[in-house]
């Protein structure tokens, strides 16, 4: 039951953060919302590895879990473009 | 008869969802990024409901802490490179 609940609130939380890549204009609004768009696809892993006897698959987690410190550096490779972009043409991005 | 199950994880997921639609609606960038670590929090304790409590550690401490810090860190230098 909560893993088909899970499952549903990851896909939402996917897609308002493929709406917010599109439709923002901001460059920093448009990583957080790559962040959002991440965190529901953790959201479905985490919810589809438990099993219907209750036993635990522990494989997703060890994905998820390398899966967020791949994200972190990600975002700190962005976040350094926006500054060495905003450094070289002295504006921001969609601002 | 309430079940308390359902209900926590309704309320944990409707809130997870509320905070990312606010988080993307509001104009301002440091009220966003502040809507942003409390959408952290709050999926924290959703995996914590769901049984992963090391995927719960990791996201409090890099999800929510670390990637907020990095925010907040390059808001703050724009917005300095911006005034001078």
């Amino acid at each position: 039951m909560e893993g088909s609940l899970y499952t549903a609130i990851g896909i939402a939380m996917f897609g308002i953060g493929l709406f917010g890549v599109v439709a923002l204009a901001q460059a920093m609004k448009k990583i957080l919302a790559v962040n959002i768009c991440g965190v529901g696809i953790f959201m479905i892993f985490i919810a589809n590895s438990t099993a219907v006897n209750g036993s635990v698959d522990y494989v997703p987690h060890a994905i998820v879990l390398t899966g967020i410190v791949v994200a972190v550096a990600g975002t700190a490779l962005a976040l350094s473009l926006v500054c060495r972009i905003y450094d070289k043409t002295k504006q921001q991005v969609g601002k | 008869m309430i079940e308390y199950a359902l209900f926590i994880d309704l309320m944990l997921g409707v809130g997870a969802v509320i905070t990312a639609i606010l988080c993307l609606a509001i104009r301002d960038l440091f009220q966003s990024i502040l809507v942003f670590m409390c959408m952290g929090l709050l999926v924290t304790l959703i995996w914590a409901r769901l049984g992963a409590w090391d995927v719960a550690i990791a996201e409090a401490a890099i999800g929510a802490g670390l990637t907020g810090a990095l925010l907040l860190a390059t808001r703050r230098r724009l917005m300095q490179q911006d005034k001078s």
